[in-house]
């Protein structure tokens, strides 16, 4: 089972979050919703949640008039990043 | 959505979105290096038509055609404050690729400031020519021919650097080719340095290079950002 695997990020929609969030500096909530293929609204509940944990910093502004969410990767972010992917690896590593 | 993966789904996921992010590259990417394309042909096709047909004395007086370069930098900010304003993402490659391309402009402002800076001291703005005592005098115009002589095989060698590597960084094989074709340019002038009437061979292989590595290169990601939107 996957007892050693971090349950917030064993989910399809956060890990893809935390995967594109690892690779790029910060990324527009617009972009991840598009790479991802998600709804607006279970995004915003998913990002919310890695935000609670302190995965993810969420900074709102504005574009000229238009609201703009922004997110990065924490530094706990890519320490539990590690962690999952590090974990995953002995799953897949041959006995 | 909550969908449980499995480890190999998992891992299958992460490089997947991982790819998708990391070599984005900005839309209007494409104008900026058509902007610089279309100025360094420009000046270099017309160097190289006044080279070769303004009367000797003065055909050298053409090459202050370059300093019309600056004249593209309003325009390189504007753009640059327009990708910054749409983006979406800012990924580490970008970072890199922005610095490379900084440090592409000051070696060539150092090289371009630093040899004009030594010949305006060497000429003493008189005209004639003061060759220190110290100095041999073959020395000293072997050293004043190639000086410029070497400028633009340099600076092709430089535009072939940050050509390649962004090609490389950002997965876009035009760019890429652009630099190889830059780099064989330089190769080919370093080797045509004994010829007659090299500075206008030099200008036109310069003119064809920017059109090589600029400007059909951002046509080609400005078609393509049309045809992802």
């Amino acid at each position: 089972m996957f007892k050693d695997l971090d349950p917030l990020l064993h989910s399809q929609l956060r890990l893809a979050v935390m995967s594109i969030l690892i690779s790029t500096e910060e990324a527009d909530f617009v972009f991840i919703r598009e790479k991802t293929g998600s709804t607006a609204g279970n995004l915003s509940v998913q990002i919310d949640k890695l935000r609670e944990a302190g995965y993810i910093s969420v900074v709102k502004s504005f574009r000229g008039k238009m609201p703009r969410t922004t997110c990065r990767i924490t530094p706990a972010g890519i320490s539990a990043f590690e962690k999952y992917v590090d974990a995953l690896g002995g799953y897949l590593r041959p006995k | 959505m909550e969908n449980q993966l499995s480890e190999k789904e998992s891992l299958e996921l992460i490089g997947q979105m991982i790819n998708t992010a990391k070599n984005n590259l900005q839309k209007g990417t494409g104008k900026i290096i058509l902007l610089w394309g279309y100025i360094a042909a420009g000046i270099s096709f017309f160097t190289w038509l006044l080279y070769e047909f303004l009367p000797k004395d003065i055909r050298y007086d053409a090459f202050f055609l370059w300093f019309l370069m600056a004249a593209g930098y309003p325009f390189h900010y504007m753009l640059v404050k327009r990708i910054e304003r749409e983006k979406l993402v800012k990924t580490y490659i970008e970072g890199l690729m922005n610095r490379v391309w900084i440090g592409f402009t000051i070696s060539i402002l150092v090289i371009v400031l630093g040899m004009l800076i030594d010949t305006l001291l060497v000429l003493k703005f008189s005209g004639s020519v003061a060759r220190p005592p110290n100095v041999p005098v073959r020395m000293f115009e072997f050293i004043h021919y190639f000086h410029w002589l070497l400028l633009t095989p340099f600076i092709l060698c430089l535009y072939g650097f940050a050509l390649f590597v962004s090609g490389k960084a950002y997965d876009f094989k035009p760019l890429s080719i652009g630099g190889l074709f830059c780099f064989t340019a330089s190769f080919f002038l370093l080797f045509s340095l004994h010829k007659t009437g090299v500075y206008g061979l030099q200008m036109f292989t310069l003119f064809i290079s920017a059109v090589a590595g600029f400007v059909i290169p951002g046509h080609m990601l400005n078609w393509k950002e049309h045809k992802d939107v």
